[in-house]
């Protein structure tokens, strides 16, 4: 028997592996023989990044102590650990051959949907004078992680140990809310999972004094990685921009870059992004600008109102009505509006209270259903100290609540139930009391919630979204749905007790023009802000007037036309009570495609794509023609 | 700053739990990476690393190499042999004796018909050296047909060719650690970083060490031509005439190494004569390089104390690329840069054992670049194998591209295919589709049962793949590298090796001859083969007597020659000037270009341009079902020029369908700058496209097709009915 039988036969290889045995409980198993450009060797380190941060974040907890990875209870012996780190990229060197990428997806055991690193590229120029730029891009593990900020649910934890942003998909409820915030497009949402992964700066390596896998991947030598403000090896410049990078102040992003070979006046995208960048000479960056890729056509496009934000259209239109049904109610009676405290004084107010809180309640079953992991939703609440989403939540589901005590409270009162339950007579003035508090605290919980709902919004990495017309939106059409509800609600009571509606209708005829009149303004100050913007804002607007033109041409226009003629109400609604339902129907529906372009529209400041891998045009074809039913094409058909 | 909690939380990371590492070398390309699959505690293979201290890749791999632990597992692996009379039925599973015994019976009858030669056997470039040796045994010593060649006639057969022409034979003279020396790279239709990429990192790793110029001739602005420091943007096959030109420009301004010349080379008259018509002048109309460019290329390299040229299929699959690659060695033999440190013509070789095949397959000849027109050889094979020699033809028989044509005319009537598919990389669909469909017998022998070409097959056999298997692989600088069995194979799949061993049963001849079944039985075999004298009476090159498996793996892979006794391998070749002709001396070619390509014109306005990308290998058999290499192209496209494009209306991502004298395919178009106005480049990975409209004239010496050249014109699709058609064809 030969030597290589034998081995055959012991089911022994010849070959003695490096290391055979890999202890399950330790830290990452280190070869001997680690080859030198996977060795972090940041001998000095600098005292404060250039955004004034402390580089050393020691000093900012007790002691040295495990990062207790997979339950490994060893402290890493890197002598940086306590230090941020940050990758480099040369952006002159990147090939694009995705070593980085397939490493990444390797170590992490990642299925080809998922990427915590994707390398998407620019390109510029004529033939042969061409230039094609690839971007290596991960998460950068930043000094202000506006994901652990947004998360509801405190999956994010920023460590000391290297400054790494970790995410525990365990405690993520697959809301995807970081992945909006995030201006690199860092948190991955899997939709087969439900929840959230992202880049973990491979910790684990760290602890060993191991480069990250995909920097130890890299075959262009454009990838690396160390304490932060760091030039590597060779390297000569630390910037904090590069052409087709989204703007660094909004989250102070670990990453630094070289990119030292001239780039054309303007590189365009080769996804269906319709952004471009152009150099602009007294800044020396690059600025997103419009790159007109479906030409200046209007279209219609309704069938692509629909979107997986359908649910959330849904939750912002049903809670804002709500809302908005409540305080005209609340304020209305305060203010002693005459149609109003009628209808608050009437037996239809509890009952007008309970819808309110059947649409909240409605509303919230929606966004429940929105998220990866419906059954989690309770974690919603979890990160109220940082968190919009949180504190909406709050604000939305403390309104039920006290709405609903409030309710009670008014009910309790009520003379038939008073008549049946004489004790309660004696809590009278209590009751009283209690339940125009409880209303005051569920106006006070409605308006937070409101409030957290627009920060919501608020992300400077989505500039469609990032500017006060939403403030204005969210509150237009508190108003204008409020005042439908309202109206709607106070009709059917009248025509029970067969009173005159006219009153009820031409003040809430008014109230609704005001709202609508609000959004109109929003609108207005919208469209002239993104036509001036140097960002994805303009990007958005160049797509609502193109691929939607015409439908946001007539909603908006429409918008207008019933704003003004509801103000007019009271000259001629006593002639035509007819128009009505028809102006209620008109802005409900204005309402509704409002809102819808609101999701569809937002164009965040991702990084570029490339052809076929991150590129949503390419997702949304392979989607079309069932490509996306086979995994190896790495698109998978949106679930729901 | 911000951390979210004060409590720290527990990290959970993804761990594949690997409890063992397993040596192999690389199932994909030539580079030969040193990598070690990792096995978790059932067993399974669930990934892989480089070798930290292997000489090739120094512990880095390529996207293909980073996920190839996942094609041993990949859908689509052929578990049973297969079985059926007709191509139209289905396939009936069935055991290995009932395989192996009807092929050959059926082969029998055919030789007994139509005469030994009316079957063929078109291999590959992806098995073990040790099978290919076994194969070749086979072929040549018992089923006696001399219809016999390797898939490498696509790709390396120009560069074999030109080695021989120039060199007396084939074997790369360089090595990678050239890089480290030269002062100047020029890369003639090689993309490094897509195609080869972990040289081109070795290529990276020594510019930051040391600068150096690197020109790069390439029609298409590739990453490689980008970060060149001179781009030579070359209109399609007309390389022949740049070199041409270089070579003028050398001799006119006195910059060649006459003394080299005289004393290591023939031929350098007629060269002088022949390049004297190649003016820079003359030469910028051909090949659109402004003259003053040429000059300038010409005298770096001339002046570089140490220059390289590297090439790969730019050169190869083209109808001069034969002379092409002598004119690279013309380049290097004049200015004195053959077998030194830094100086060499490199070809970067594909297929991961396209060196094995060559070396020891007998596809061209006999084993260790033995030929068949040598009584000598013939006579020394025989006698070890036990053959009678007057059993061997004297002549080498048809080359793989006129294998088919002679199906196509009725010479040969079965076909026996291992681990290549024709039906999606030959050139001409069509024609080979029409070809397969007249075999009255055929077999294909590979990993995957949905393989193209097995469409037309009448027994399918399930081979083990790679990383299953026990043997060696030869890299692109004459490196012979381990692959060990690191996982059981897959089902009822068998190893190649066995697969031949058994065949070899079914005849009376096999059975009185030795076919080993361990491959190190097997290498030892070969071993002693490749010990003897050369034509130039010096001990033979391709020697391997001093290798063993302990070493090779000891060494993560060894150059040859390593004669007995030597403790490694020889890092170059010809390195004392002493070349494979009995005077010992290098030939000097003197290489007229004839412009006979189909070239664009008015029905056919675009040059067609085929070639690869880094994520896929070959046809996407094993790629093609990798989620994490496949969904960086997921289906077929086209590189347009952006300009051209929106002349015809052609938006990004719209289908559109090429059409060319020979047919039609569907392609989405990506458009472009990186192409130049008149061309399109199609990646040629995937089944029914690219070549259903190449045309691939063959090369006079290599009959390699020239798959780079021909013309095409677009014309627009219906966008719905094209979706359908794409999804259809990229379905697994």
């Amino acid at each position: 028997m030969t030597a290589f039988e034998s081995a055959l036969d012991t089911g022994v290889n010849l070959f003695d592996p490096i290391d055979r045995a890999r202890p399950s409980k330790s830290l990452f198993a280190l070869r001997d023989n680690e080859p030198e450009y996977a060795l972090l060797k940041d001998s000095s380190t600098q005292d404060k990044n250039r955004y004034g941060e402390q580089i050393v974040l020691l000093d900012l907890v007790d002691e040295a102590t495990s990062l207790n990875i997979n339950g490994v209870r060893e402290v890493g012996f890197n002598p940086n650990r306590l230090k941020q780190h940050a990758f480099h990229f040369t952006a002159d060197n990147c090939i694009g051959c995705h070593a980085c990428e397939s490493a990444c997806s390797e170590k992490n055991d990642l299925p080809p949907h998922l990427s915590f690193r994707s390398v998407g590229y620019v390109e510029g120029g004529t033939y042969p004078n061409y230039t094609r730029m690839n971007i290596s891009m991960a998460c950068n593990h930043c000094d202000d992680p506006v994901c652990l900020k947004g998360c509801p649910t405190r999956a994010y934890t920023k460590h000391p140990e290297y400054g790494a942003v970790i995410q525990d998909p365990d405690i993520c409820f697959g809301c995807g809310y970081c992945t909006w915030v995030c201006p690199y497009n860092a948190p991955q949402l899997d939709p087969v999972a439900g929840h959230v992964e992202k880049c973990n700066m491979c910790v684990d390596r760290l602890e060993v004094g191991l480069k990250p896998a995909c920097v130890a991947a890299c075959l262009g030598n454009a990838l690396d990685f160390g304490v932060v403000e760091n030039a590597p090896d060779n390297r000569e410049q630390i910037e904090k921009q590069l052409p087709g990078f989204p703007d660094p102040e909004i989250t102070h992003p670990n990453i630094r870059f070289q990119q030292t070979k001239t780039m054309p006046r303007e590189v365009t995208r080769t996804d269906s992004m319709p952004v471009k960048y152009r150099r602009h000479d007294k800044a020396g960056i690059y600025k997103p600008m419009v790159d007109q890729k479906v030409g200046k056509a209007r279209h219609w496009n309704i069938a692509r109102l629909s979107s997986q934000e359908n649910p959330l259209v849904m939750f912002t239109l049903a809670s804002q009505a709500a809302i908005g049904l409540f305080a005209l109610m609340l304020l209305g009676s305060a203010l002693g509006i005459p149609v109003i405290t009628t209808f608050t004084a009437s037996a239809a107010y509890p009952v007008a209270v309970l819808f309110s809180i059947t649409l909240v309640a409605f509303g919230l079953l929606m966004s429940t259903v929105h998220l990866g992991k419906p059954m989690r939703f309770y974690r919603g609440f979890n990160n109220l100290r940082h968190s919009p989403v949180a504190r909406e939540g709050a604000g939305v589901a403390a309104f039920m609540v006290f709405a609903g005590i409030h309710i009670l409270l008014v009910l309790a009162q009520a003379s038939w139930l008073v008549a049946e339950l004489p004790l309660l007579a004696k809590f009278a003035p209590l009751l009283a009391i209690g339940g125009r508090v409880c209303g005051v605290v569920a106006l006070v919980s409605a308006g937070v919630g409101l409030y957290y709902m627009y920060r919501c919004y608020r992300i400077r990495a989505r500039p469609f979204w990032d500017h006060k017309q939403t403030g204005f939106s969210f509150l237009g059409c508190s108003i204008y749905l409020g005042s439908i509800c309202l109206a709607g609600l106070g009709s059917l009571t009248l025509l029970v007790s067969g009173d005159s509606m006219l009153p009820l209708l031409t003040t809430c005829s008014v109230i609704m023009g005001v709202g609508l009149a609000i959004e109109g303004v929003g609108l207005i100050l919208h469209a002239r802000d993104l036509s001036a913007a140097e960002s994805e804002g303009a990007v958005s607007h160049y797509v609502q007037k193109t691929t939607f033109g015409k439908t946001w041409f007539l909603r908006n226009t429409a918008l207008a036309v019933i704003a003004v003629a509801l103000l007019c109400a009271p000259l001629y609604l006593g002639e035509a009570p007819a128009l009505w339902p028809l102006f209620a129907v008109a802005a409900l529906l204005i309402a509704i495609v409002g809102r819808a372009l609101f999701y569809v529209l937002v164009i965040p400041t991702t990084m570029p794509g490339a052809f076929f891998w991150k590129n949503k045009g390419f997702e949304q074809h392979a989607r079309d023609i069932g490509l996306a039913e086979m995994p190896q094409v790495g698109v998978v058909p949106l679930g729901h | 700053m911000l951390f979210g909690r004060r409590k720290k939380k527990p990290i959970t990371l993804r761990d594949k739990a690997v409890v063992e590492w397993k040596y192999a070398t690389c199932g994909y390309c030539s580079t030969g990476c040193s990598m070690e699959v990792g096995l978790d505690a059932t067993g399974k293979a669930v990934t892989t690393r480089g070798v930290a201290d292997a000489p090739v890749n120094q512990g880095k791999l390529c996207i293909k190499g980073i996920t190839e632990a996942e094609i041993l597992t990949a859908p689509g692996r052929g578990t049973d042999p297969l079985i059926r009379d007709h191509i139209y039925q289905d396939w009936q599973a069935t055991d290995w004796d009932c395989a192996l015994d009807k092929t050959a019976t059926e082969f029998k009858r055919i030789q007994q018909t139509y005469g030994r030669d009316s079957v063929a056997i078109v291999s590959t470039g992806q098995i073990l050296t040790e099978e290919f040796y076994t194969l070749g045994k086979l072929a040549r010593g018992v089923i006696g047909t001399n219809n016999y060649d390797g898939n490498t006639t696509l790709c390396m057969a120009s560069a074999v060719s030109g080695y021989k022409r120039s060199f007396g034979s084939d074997g790369p003279p360089g090595c990678y650690d050239d890089i480290s020396h030269t002062e100047c790279l020029l890369a003639f239709g090689s993309n490094l970083p897509e195609q080869h990429p972990v040289i081109y990192w070795r290529l990276k790793e020594a510019l930051e060490k040391r600068k150096f110029p690197v020109i790069v001739v390439d029609p298409r602005v590739t990453m490689f031509a980008q970060f060149a420091d001179i781009h030579l943007p070359i209109k399609p096959g007309t390389d022949l005439v740049l070199l041409n030109s270089l070579a003028h420009v050398i001799f006119s301004e006195r910059l060649a190494d006459e003394e080299y010349m005289a004393s290591y080379c023939n031929g350098s008259d007629e060269l002088r004569a022949l390049v004297q018509r190649y003016d820079p002048a003359t030469a910028a109309k051909i090949t659109g390089i402004d003259e003053d460019m040429i000059r300038n290329v010409a005298r770096i390299y001339a002046g570089a104390r140490a220059a390289m040229t590297i090439w790969t299929m730019g050169i190869n699959q083209s109808i001069h690329g034969s002379d092409g690659v002598c004119a690279i060695n013309n380049l290097n033999l004049i200015t004195g840069n053959i077998g030194k440190p830094g100086g060499t013509s490199l070809s970067i070789t594909g297929q991961c054992n396209a060196m094995g095949t060559r070396e020891w397959s007998s596809c061209s000849g006999l084993p260790g670049y033995r030929l068949l027109e040598n009584e000598k050889h013939r006579v020394e094979v025989g006698q070890f194998w036990g053959v009678d020699p007057e059993f061997f033809p004297k002549k080498r028989g048809l080359f793989m591209t006129d294998i088919f044509p002679a199906i196509e005319s009725g010479e040969i009537k079965a076909l026996w295919l291992v681990a290549t598919n024709p039906l999606t990389s030959m050139p001409n669909t069509a024609r080979i589709r029409k070809t397969l469909e007249k075999l009255e017998f055929c077999v294909v022998q590979d990993s995957y049962a949905d393989v193209e070409s097995a469409q037309y097959a009448n027994v399918f056999f399930p081979a083990s793949v790679w990383a299953e298997k026990d043997g060696c692989f030869t890299n692109t600088e004459r490196r012979v590298n381990r692959v060990t069995p690191v996982t059981k194979p897959l089902a009822n799949s068998k190893p190649d090796l066995w697969i031949f061993n058994q065949l070899a049963t079914r005849w009376e001849q096999g059975r009185g001859m030795s076919f080993p079944d361990s491959a190190q039985e097997v290498f030892e075999e070969m071993k002693v083969l490749s010990i003897g004298t050369g034509v130039n009476g010096k001990a033979r090159m391709l020697d391997i007597s001093g290798m063993d498996y302990d070493k090779i793996l000891a060494q993560r892979g060894i150059q040859w020659p390593m004669r007995a006794g030597e403790e490694t391998g020889q890092a170059r070749l010809y390195g004392d000037g002493v070349f494979q002709f009995a005077d010992g001396k290098a030939k000097l070619l003197a290489l007229e270009w004839h412009d006979n390509n189909e070239k664009p014109d008015h029905e056919f306005p675009f040059w067609l341009n085929s070639g690869r990308v880094v994520e896929h290998f070959h046809t996407r058999t094993r790629t093609g079902k990798v989620g994490n290499c496949n969904k960086y192209s997921p289906t077929a496209y086209m590189e347009i020029n952006t300009d051209a494009a929106r002349k015809m209306g052609i938006e990004q991502m719209e289908y559109v369908r090429l059409v060319s004298r020979r047919g039609d395919a569907v392609v989405m178009a990506q458009l472009t700058q990186r192409v130049p106005y008149d061309m399109v480049f199609v990646p040629f990975h995937f089944f029914d496209c690219v070549n259903r409209v190449s045309l691939g004239l063959l090369d006079p010496h290599s009959r390699q097709p020239a798959f780079k050249q021909a013309a095409v014109r677009i014309e627009k699709v219906d966008q719905v009915e094209a979706g359908r058609l794409n999804r259809e064809l990229r379905t697994y």
